[in-house]
């Protein structure tokens, strides 16, 4: 090995005033960085920044056959390298992390109006960046398997994952059902939305209903596909839909589907510990309807069409409307055809 | 001549007193700002109710806005109400809006008269059976609309006395009141005050107070007479 390191080092040496500009191969990267586990550079912050590339990893990364070191690592094409002034390992990985975007152009546009790229502008040195999710050298498909990709995100939300993992959705997933929804199916990938802004929860009717108002996928589990079309069609839908395009905290007032139903500990709603549990409704109205008392929650019908069982006095209501419009108006309109032709007649 | 109200020189009358005339008005402007304000919301998703939305001040402002001129119902239907008792216990005016067995011959001889089984249609008093059918759905329409409307504006105090069904139930109720309000406005109104034959292109007399003796004679020959201390049929019909 060592022999071998030396000859390729030779002729990249030998090379280097003629082809300066043509990367080193990446045997002779790993010639020093694929040998030694234990190799690492002390950092000032007393960090030890490990140097050594397993190259097992990388060969079966997604990258493995089609990068050279040289293509991320662009400044290491001299040796001896350059040495830079990194204070500690985040340096390197901020300092690092603007190579992706040489290939990924279009994923990493989609970053700058992500909630991360926002932190990270405002100094936030621990808001992530790509390798935080997809790993350096060991990247594999994002979504393979599906878990994968709320575990990644635990890495440091940590909290709010333990809630979603003991939600209807995340027990699902942990038993490996790829039906459910895992961090990026509602919170985007690249362009993670702000959610505390609310205009994330405005939007619940489109992300919750891509899954529930599918019946294929929906029929699996006995769920009904209606429950977006009724709540559209009721006065929360309306003016969520209509205060969509607003950004804010002030701005809202109409409840979207996880302000009824929970965000990440939502249950079944004949689970106990439900938010929309019949049991717990009040309090949940009441998060919004200041003063909801015992018979309030009837006021929304669970996502039901009126009918004579359900709601008879809403039905009832409807059917006199349904009858009396189209009589009232047919009357008079034959009343001014009788009257008009009445006219022309005696003309 | 014994009558104030007649101004015979000009050949015209004094139909609405300026007080009635105001009414009128407000209730008008009240009626337009409720259904550019309603209307939108019951069809939100159409481009016409957005654009309408979007230019009033979004939902939030467009719902303020309908409340307001919501209360504002609510005034003139008190105010118009107080002026009714007063004129139903003064027996010198009476209420001429009340629904009397003549009003339901009336209509059937008017029927029969369109379809050619009369030779006149029915010689009306101050207001003919078509207008009271109006006034009295307008002021149904009005307490529906009202109730309902705060309901929907105080549902939690709502349900704290009534079932929590009432809440939707006066949705429904509202929506649909206010649709068939327009709708019954813009066909029958319209028809009656501007497409009329006897009136095109406009009836100015709510606005202007006056009427012509000869629009008097032909429209309302009961109350001519009675204000020109005849009796009725002397001068037979308008025709």
């Amino acid at each position: 090995m060592p022999m071998r390191f030396i000859l390729v080092l030779a002729v990249v040496l030998l090379a280097a005033p003629v082809r300066a500009e043509i990367p080193a191969e990446q045997d002779s990267c790993l010639g020093c960085h694929g040998s030694d586990p234990s190799m690492t550079m002390d950092l000032p912050s007393g960090e030890k920044l490990p140097l050594h590339v397993d190259q097992a990893a990388f060969g079966k990364s997604v990258h493995g056959d089609i990068l050279r070191c040289t293509d991320c690592h662009t400044d290491k094409a001299d040796y001896p390298h350059e040495s830079k002034p990194f204070k500690n390992r985040r340096d390197v990985t901020v300092a690092y992390y603007e190579q992706c975007k040489k290939c990924h152009f279009s994923n990493y546009t989609k970053t700058l109006d992500g909630v991360h790229f926002q932190v990270a502008e405002k100094g936030n040195r621990q808001a992530a960046l790509c390798v935080d999710c997809h790993g350096s050298h060991a990247i594999g498909r994002p979504a393979e398997p599906r878990t994968r990709v709320s575990e990644t995100c635990s890495n440091c939300h940590k909290k709010v994952f333990d809630v979603y993992k003991s939600s209807v959705h995340g027990k699902a997933v942990t038993q490996g059902n790829p039906d459910v929804p895992v961090c990026t199916d509602c919170h985007r990938a690249h362009d993670v939305a702000d959610p505390r802004a609310g205009a994330l929860s405005l939007r619940t009717a489109e992300i919750c209903g891509r899954c529930h108002t599918d019946p294929k996928l929906m029929k699996r589990y006995g769920l009904s596909t209606n429950v977006v079309a009724s709540y559209l069609a009721d006065f929360h839908g309306m003016a969520a839909s209509l205060q969509k395009g607003k950004k804010g905290k002030g701005d809202r007032l109409a409840a979207g589907c996880t302000d009824c139903h929970g965000v990440h500990d939502i249950q079944r709603p004949d689970d106990p510990k439900s938010s929309v549990m019949q049991a717990n409704l009040v309090k949940t109205c009441g998060k919004c309807h200041a003063g909801a008392t015992a018979d309030f929650p009837k006021a929304w019908m669970s996502h039901y069409e009126p009918s004579l069982k359900k709601s008879p006095l809403v039905w009832s209501v409807q059917i006199f409307y349904y009858v009396l419009i189209p009589f009232i108006l047919l009357s008079l309109v034959i009343q001014i055809a009788l009257h008009l032709w009445r006219v022309v007649v005696n003309r | 001549m014994s009558d104030e109200a007649v101004n015979s020189e000009a050949g015209f009358l004094l139909r609405f007193s300026p007080a009635q005339r105001v009414e009128h008005f407000v209730t008008m402007v009240d009626f337009v700002g409720l259904v550019l304000t309603g209307l939108p919301q019951k069809f939100y998703t159409a481009r016409w109710a957005q654009w309408l939305i979007g230019n009033l001040g979004g939902i939030d402002g467009v719902r303020w806005i309908h409340r307001f001129f919501g209360i504002l119902l609510i005034v003139a239907v008190l105010w118009h109400a107080v002026g009714a008792m007063r004129a139903i216990l003064s027996r010198k005016v009476g209420f001429s809006m009340a629904v009397n067995k003549r009003d339901f011959t009336d209509a059937v001889t008017t029927l029969r008269y369109y379809l050619g089984l009369e030779d006149h249609p029915a010689a009306f008093d101050r207001y003919d059976y078509k207008q009271k059918w109006e006034y009295w759905s307008l002021m149904i329409g009005n307490v529906i609309m009202i109730l309902s409307g705060l309901t929907l504006m105080y549902p939690a105090v709502v349900a704290r006395f009534g079932p929590g069904e009432i809440i939707p139930a006066a949705k429904v109720a509202h929506s649909n009141e206010g649709l068939m309000a327009f709708l019954v406005i813009t066909i029958w109104h319209i028809f009656n005050a501007h497409l009329h034959p006897d009136v095109f292109p406009f009836d100015a007399s709510i606005f202007t107070g006056s009427i012509s003796r000869e629009r008097m004679a032909h429209e309302h020959p009961l109350e001519l007479a009675r204000l020109e201390g005849r009796e009725p049929g002397d001068h037979g019909h308008g025709h």
